[in-house]
């Protein structure tokens, strides 16, 4: 089951990398002459209401989506990891002011508080930068939620016989943490990253919706989401639903791949 | 007793001070953000020159981070959360108003994902069937991908269902699965097998045996169903054009009202933060007789 999700997830950026690759438009040029169409031989999946072609639309928020959810989620992990690990070796003050800030993260209502942030920012970002911005937030906000078991596991591991006597044959901490924490945190780690994909593509999805997310022209998957708003354009065809269909199916996938992991 | 009041007063403290340090992050975070000092007033016909100059003067008393804080700390105290830039009316007045209508969609919402979870939960786990699990099993797994605003605008779209059957089925879904697991798990413990054992009905078992011990994990979970609840409102409210602290938070935000939006942030935060005092507290005065 593992393999087939991956398989069939490989398969959806195959596709929307091919897309971007043999189409000759980009993402924002419009076709004034065909707006809101459905299905034609120029545009296979249709137009949205500025004649901009879906089918490139809906590949690069795949793509934007996927790579900005993974790197956000492998920061997230990176930054649990590395302060669940240093408060679980650091003295007791050390580690009691970490899982305090690590709390007061947990409190915030993180769309709230997401709102508050890309509110904050200019007005004039651009498109590419509001990308990055919106990830690297999800990505500083998503951290606090495992930082608690990663400073458990850590502690357990240094509280553990044959860590002791690592520490008392003389190893540093940085090779402890390279060498014997790390690699018994990575089972960990990993459902923690893959958990937390889903998630900021969730999230992303949801504040694009509120018009908070990734700017226009570049395509998101919540400003395709909020487009369908807008009733006028449902009449025209079907197509419109795609990113709808290929969200929920990306975000099934990826739950089979963290549930068999 | 005495100890047990202990415990609550230092997690309420706690609590005090988590909100207070979110305040003093989002005060700051507020402040270095560009465009703070931009005032739709300014730009407003009605106002002459001499109430743009007494802007002016006001802006840069409150220009410094500290004075900022110490002013806007001061204010709450006394119970003023300040003026909306975008309304240009008390935000204690905007909150009042549209807190009723939030806490509305909040409990009806709440109440009916937890019916719907609960029946479902023990229904199946009572007597595990397979064509059953596969039922739900397949349906919950599709819902719980979609986005609950791809969830509401769907609803919205097709006409079915208003903001309380999304925020039903985000609620019901979600915790069903994780009622479903807990009951399973205790309908396995040797008791309750010794009790069915004995002939005694599975309804009689359910609500004097398996709910009760249950109490802790439950509330647990619908502390975190309130959290999760908290955050759907935006978008349901927003979609829906429900007139709630969700809609005026977003409206805030993108008209870079602060005021408004710091005070709706911290209420949230406070909110959250006395919900899992509640639970963590709940929890351990359960476990202390037993220790």
């Amino acid at each position: 089951m593992r393999l087939t999700s991956l398989t069939l997830l490989v398969m959806l950026v195959a596709a929307a990398a091919v897309t971007l690759l043999r189409s000759p438009i980009g993402y924002a040029a419009q076709d004034r002459n065909h707006i809101a169409e459905g299905s034609t031989s120029k545009h296979w999946v249709g137009t949205d209401d500025l004649g901009r072609d879906r089918g490139v639309r809906v590949s690069v928020a795949l793509l934007i989506g996927l790579a900005g959810a993974v790197s956000a989620s492998a920061l997230a992990a990176a930054l649990s990891a590395t302060i669940g690990v240093t408060a679980a070796f650091a003295p007791r003050a050390v580690a009691s002011l970490l899982m305090y800030a690590s709390d007061l993260f947990l409190t915030l209502p993180w769309l709230f508080l997401l709102m508050m942030v890309r509110s904050a920012l200019p007005l004039t970002m651009a498109p590419m930068e509001s990308a990055g911005v919106t990830f690297l937030l999800l990505a500083l906000l998503g951290w606090p939620a495992y930082t608690g078991i990663s400073y458990a596991r850590a502690l357990a591991l240094r509280n553990a016989e044959w860590l002791i006597h690592a520490r008392a044959g003389g190893l540093r901490p940085s090779q402890i943490a390279r060498y014997h924490v790390l690699p018994h945190l990575s089972p960990l780690l990993l459902s923690q990253f893959l958990i937390c994909i889903p998630a900021c593509l969730v999230a992303e999805a949801n504040l694009g919706t509120l018009g908070l997310g990734i700017s226009e022209p570049l395509p998101s998957w919540g400003s395709m989401l909020l487009s369908l708003e807008n009733t006028s354009v449902l009449a025209g065809s079907a197509w419109v639903f795609l990113p709808i269909v290929l969200l929920v199916a990306i975000l099934l996938l990826l739950e089979l791949l963290v549930f068999e992991a | 007793m005495r100890r047990s009041a202990g415990r609550v007063s230092t997690r309420l403290a706690r609590v005090a001070s988590l909100v207070l340090l979110a305040a003093l992050g989002t005060i700051t975070l507020m402040r270095f953000a560009p465009g703070y000092f931009t005032d739709v007033r300014e730009v407003d016909g009605k106002y002459g020159n001499g109430a743009r100059a007494a802007l002016n003067i006001q802006q840069e008393e409150q220009g410094s981070a500290i004075t900022l804080t110490t002013h806007l700390l001061g204010n709450w105290l006394r119970g003023d959360l300040g003026r909306s830039r975008q309304y240009d009316i008390p935000v204690t007045e905007l909150i009042g108003s549209r807190a009723k209508v939030t806490l509305r969609l909040l409990l009806s919402g709440m109440a009916f994902g937890w019916l719907l979870a609960l029946a479902l939960a023990l229904a199946l786990s009572a007597r595990k069937t397979a064509a059953g699990e596969a039922m739900i099993a397949g349906p919950s797994a599709i819902l719980l991908a979609i986005p609950i605003a791809a969830m509401a605008t769907t609803c919205l779209l097709l006409n079915v269902g208003g903001p309380v059957l999304v925020l039903t089925t985000l609620i019901g879904i979600r915790d069903f699965k994780s009622i479903y697991r807990l009951l399973r798990l205790t309908w396995k413990s040797p008791y309750l097998l010794y009790a069915r054992s004995q002939g005694i009905r599975s309804s009689r078992i359910t609500f004097i045996y398996l709910l009760p011990a249950l109490t802790a994990e439950l509330r647990a979970l619908a502390v975190t169903s309130f959290v999760i609840a908290l955050s759907a409102i935006v978008p349901v409210e927003v979609i829906f054009d429900l007139p709630g602290l969700g809609q005026l938070a977003w409206s805030a935000a993108m008209n870079r009202d602060l005021p408004v939006l710091l005070a709706v942030t911290l209420l949230m935060a406070a909110c959250i933060g006395l919900a899992g005092m509640v639970s963590t507290s709940a929890r351990t005065i359960e476990v202390t007789p037993c220790a």
